[in-house]
């Protein structure tokens, strides 16, 4: 067992029907960091998780968490804090009834704590738990989670469906959260601009396998965006673009940094976020899966990815629509 | 409930204990699994730091303690009515029922709750309702089993009741819950 992570899960598989919802997923987390998990709806982000806390069996590989390999004691759970998407409490209770039910299961359960916490999130003892709106719910499970002084704290998807307020508000708290140096965050979305903010490490998910995984600032590193008139793009010598995306006005595309050198001054290069990292990658993982990537273009040669995206775009765009990938011929 | 409301006007106390015990008793056990899928409270139970082997056996003590209460409200209400009708209660018919109640509590909670662990209230409250009702009409049928016989065994149903839910318990302990 590895001490200082917070969690590590080595070639997870977890079936599903007749098929696998997760394959040989690997990644890891130091304990005191953020990691973001990235996916698309469906990529196998909560089944992850539920798999991360023993909610799920896992057919292959092993997870350890805090120290333990799971399934880990019962007591382990006392150090977890566990967020959903949506609240797993009782809707009838009163926020103070919340406290009343969960108190007697956490040794460290911080009474004090949890009135101060609905105070600064603005929650009513006296509300109950169905008349929350989604925000304010979400803030409800966190102050639960903090309440009890875990050490590791798990969320998935807390940002869907808040305005952008509440999102802000919720980075804030996880913010406080890390202050102190021992505690841990894994925080699955697929919004990617939340952990632009607060993400350590980055993994990324996409039909249940790992795309990408480590650092976020190197991932970030090993990437620029490169953006040019609708022709500055091609007959480039030398570079590989990634998930070019083109319109009327101009083209897109990813390209690695150390290419980024041979693109000359007519293209504008630009740092990129996680979003403009995350869709290409899944492209080219799903590229991987169909076995199109067996003759990826070869460098020195005239590179056009728009084909690719072409053969690509019934099985990747869907859950990336709102993006606005480009293909010819579609 | 309609049965219940059936015999209290049929204005007889001694089968309202019984009815109370055969007819509420099992919906107040199954209350917590009506819940649970009502308010996602299997992603709780494991969340909570608490085993599952612990919840099992509380969904078990909460079905023992609903019974032994359902019959406790039972016998005052008995009581009040035999007392407001003027009859007197019929001491060895109510002890008769009561235990005969009580094994059919046994049976039904014995065979009902592994499977609501194991597949959840939506997944399996009908045929967890039907199949202990078809395994005593079973045992009925096939063993010709009248009133007099059943009181000849009565202590030793009375007896088999705990051994049945403790039986129960231990299985249901070795099963997964539902999977999320």
């Amino acid at each position: 067992m590895t001490g200082d992570l917070a969690f590590a899960l080595r070639g997870v598989g977890s079936a599903v029907g007749g098929g696998f919802a997760l394959r040989d997923v690997s990644f890891e987390l130091p304990a005191g960091y953020v990691m973001g998990l990235i996916g698309a709806n469906g990529a196998g982000k909560t089944t992850t998780i539920r798999c991360l806390l023993g909610m799920r069996g896992i057919e292959t590989g092993e997870i350890e968490l805090l120290g333990h390999r799971m399934p880990g004691p019962v007591a382990l759970r006392q150090d977890v804090g566990v967020v959903f998407d949506r609240t797993y409490l009782v809707g009838d209770w009163r926020l103070a009834e919340v406290e009343r039910t969960l108190r007697p299961f956490y040794d460290r359960w911080d009474g004090t704590r949890y009135r101060e916490l609905l105070d600064e999130f603005g929650l009513d003892l006296r509300a109950r738990v169905k008349d929350l709106s989604r925000g304010m719910a979400m803030k409800l499970m966190i102050a639960v989670a903090l309440s009890h002084r875990a050490r590791l704290l798990v969320l998935d998807e807390p940002t869907s469906g808040l305005d952008p307020v509440a999102r802000s508000e919720l980075v804030g708290i996880i913010g406080d959260f890390l202050l102190d140096e021992g505690h841990s965050v894994l925080f699955s979305t697929h919004i990617t601009s939340d952990l632009d903010r607060i993400g350590d490490y980055v993994t990324l998910i996409h039909d249940g396998r790992v795309v990408r995984t480590g650092p976020k600032d190197e991932i970030l590193a090993a990437y620029r965006v490169v953006r040019g008139g609708p022709d500055d793009l091609s007959g480039l010598v030398g570079v590989e673009l990634i998930g070019v995306r083109r319109t009327s006005s101009g083209a897109e595309a990813l390209v690695r940094t150390e290419e980024a050198g041979l693109l000359g001054s007519g293209v504008l290069v630009e740092a990129p976020t996680l979003e403009e990292i995350a869709v290409p990658a899944a492209v080219d993982a799903a590229d991987t899966a169909a076995g199109t990537a067996a003759e990826p273009p070869a460098r020195g040669e005239r590179v056009n990815a728009v084909v690719r995206m072409t053969q690509l775009h019934l099985r990747t765009v869907a859950p990336y629509r709102t993006l606005g990938l480009w293909c010819s011929g579609c | 409930m309609f049965g219940l409301l059936t015999l209290i006007l049929a204005r007889n106390p001694d089968h309202v204990v019984p009815a109370l015990a055969v007819l509420l008793a099992p919906l107040i056990a199954v209350h917590p699994f009506v819940v649970a899928d009502k308010a996602d409270l299997r992603t709780l139970y494991a969340v909570l730091p608490v085993p599952h082997r612990t919840v099992v056996l509380g969904s078990y003590a909460w079905a023992v303690a609903g019974f032994l209460g359902t019959v406790g409200a039972g016998a005052g209400l008995a009581a009040l009515l035999a007392r407001a009708e003027g009859v007197p209660l019929h001491g060895s018919d109510l002890v008769t029922l009561l235990g005969l109640s009580w094994v059919l509590f046994a049976v039904n909670i014995g065979v009902q709750f592994p499977l609501l662990i194991r597949f959840g209230y939506a997944r399996i409250s009908v045929l967890g309702t039907v199949l202990p009702l078809a395994l005593v009409m079973v045992a009925v049928v096939r063993l010709h089993l009248s009133f007099p016989t059943l009181q000849h065994w009565l202590p030793l149903l009375c007896a088999a009741g705990p051994v049945v839910l403790a039986a129960s318990a231990i299985l249901a302990a070795r099963l997964p819950g539902p999977r999320a």
